[in-house]
């Protein structure tokens, strides 16, 4: 079985939310399996930027599922979306 | 300049252990894309150890933590180069619950690459794999029986084309020109047939690998379809407006065109694009990009909603036929049957009223007209209703907002793709 890295946008729910602050938490709520690679801001448009979040798990049953809804939860993230899963 | 070259993206797709993973390092190392001191690294090792054969299961692990220990957000693809062009390839996860983020990722395959183990033959990844790549628009693949040194006896002739027909009858199953699909027979861990002709498969008479790679064609943008923007989010800027944010799917968005969100049939102008926080005149498949429009609240509209012009707008599906491969389900399923139907950025629950069909995996002909139930590994012909109002499109016509997967208990219960759709 191997490893598999995921690559997610994360939107914030305003532009005015602290990203600093999303990072770090996005810290305190990956999953056990999870390990967190790198994450980068990335310009969107008119101020916005995104969180490019990347993270490596096995190849196993439940995929993204838990990582998506924990980091969605998070205070000011509007949205979570998986760009690109890939075997390392 | 390699960077002058242009550009496919690969995918690898086929069962787990049949050599995805090995197939894509021995092309990184026989194109040159394995950093030299990686190869430095082996040499050392292999003369301490005093051995004169190649271990490319080396190679494989040092490749691995070498994108392990680089800080980069493009660690989930790889990428190698041949003369022609640059590659970036994407090794696919087999587990299944990986499947949905295939269907709604954002880097769309331009080719395949099936990895079939020759002694093994087609397995269960090995058909959904291959539909999915269908369902995905896949429309260019190369097939690779791999362990070509593993049959008995190895590298045997009659193996390969037992297979190949195998293989062969898979892909017609799903709409797949069978005469336009190199075979292949190679042995990664080897390196037969990747980019020299093997002296052991004389009988082969086709290209390699690599030649192959070189064969495909690079595919046309999708600008000449509708203009299609599912919308990811939407924001209030204060001194700009409303800004929905999204990836581009098809066709060409402009400064000042009019435009309509559907189902949402709101209509509005744009005022300005930007992408990466500079403003553009245009936005072409693939930009993901934030636009400001005149005449649209941020409570018009909402993440699932698409974007296109007024002339050629959205469709939003009263009912729509699909085809569907079952992956996972833990009894059958049956008419009257809700999950949530995952296509491009909506998530909606829509019921399937009716199983018209239910298809031979190995022939692709009806097996049973009107089935009473459909489980695991079938793939059928149903209709769906969805619960409200939901744009998707004949994958025919655009095949971007034609393709969905169904979750259901926390699975990915199938993956299909849109037919014909009934508007509303």
């Amino acid at each position: 079985m191997g490893d598999v890295a995921v690559r997610m946008r994360v939107m914030p729910e305003s532009i005015e939310v602290d990203l600093a602050q999303i990072k770090e938490k996005i810290r305190g709520v990956i999953p056990p399996y999870t390990r967190l690679h790198a994450v980068e801001e990335m310009p969107v448009a008119f101020g916005l930027k995104a969180l490019i979040v990347v993270a490596i798990m096995g190849d196993r049953a439940g995929g993204t599922e838990e990582l998506e809804s924990n980091i969605g939860k998070i205070p000011g993230v509007e949205s979570v979306v998986v760009e690109e899963v890939g075997l390392l | 300049m390699a960077e002058a070259k242009p550009h496919l993206n690969l995918a690898f797709i086929g069962h787990v252990d049949h050599g995805k993973s090995t197939t894509v390092g021995r092309m990184m190392f026989e194109t040159g894309a394995v950093d030299p001191h990686v190869i430095d690294e082996y040499k050392k090792e292999a003369s301490a150890k005093g051995k004169a054969t190649f271990e490319f299961a080396w190679v494989m692990d040092s490749l691995k933590e070498e994108r392990e220990r680089g800080v980069t957000i493009d660690i989930a693809h790889q990428r190698f180069d041949t003369d022609k062009y640059y590659f970036t390839v994407v090794d696919c996860p087999g587990h299944r619950d990986f499947v949905k983020n295939m269907i709604t990722g954002a880097s769309q395959a331009d080719a395949a690459v099936l990895i079939v183990a020759a002694p093994d033959g087609v397995m269960a990844q090995t058909r959904e794999h291959v539909f999915l790549a269908r369902t995905l628009g896949v429309n260019q693949l190369i097939v690779a029986l791999n362990k070509m040194d593993a049959t008995t006896p190895p590298y045997d002739e009659k193996r390969f084309n037992e297979v190949k027909e195998e293989v062969s009858k898979l892909l017609k199953m799903v709409g797949y020109k069978v005469d336009q699909v190199p075979f292949i027979p190679i042995s990664a861990y080897e390196g037969d047939n990747l980019i020299k002709l093997s002296e052991r498969t004389k009988w082969y008479k086709g290209s390699t690998l690599l030649a192959a790679l070189n064969d495909l064609k690079l595919p046309e943008k999708p600008t000449k379809l509708p203009l299609r923007i599912p919308v990811q989010d939407v924001y209030t800027i204060s001194g700009v407006g409303t800004v929905p944010v999204g990836r581009v799917e098809t066709g060409i968005m402009k400064k000042n065109d009019k435009i309509v969100f559907q189902p949402a049939g709101v209509f509005g102008e744009v005022k300005s694009i930007e992408m990466h926080h500079e403003e553009v005149p245009e936005a072409y498949p693939g930009d993901n990009i934030g636009w400001n429009v005149r005449g649209v609240g941020k409570k018009d509209i909402r993440r699932g909603d698409v974007c296109g012009h007024p002339e050629k707008p959205p469709t939003v599906a009263k009912e729509f036929k699909a085809q569907i491969v079952v992956l996972q389900h833990p009894s059958a399923i049956t008419a009257g049957y809700t999950p949530v139907f995952h296509c491009h950025t909506a998530q909606i629950a829509c019921t399937i009223t009716e199983l018209l069909a239910k298809l031979d995996p190995r022939t692709g002909a009806v097996k049973e007209q009107n089935p009473t139930f459909i489980k695991a590994g079938d793939a059928a012909i149903v209709m769906v209703t969805p619960s409200k109002p939901m744009v998707i499109e004949n994958v025919k016509e655009i095949p971007q907002l034609g393709r969905f997967a169904i979750r259901d208990m926390g699975l990915t219960i199938a993956a299909g793709m849109c037919m014909d759709v009934t508007p509303r």
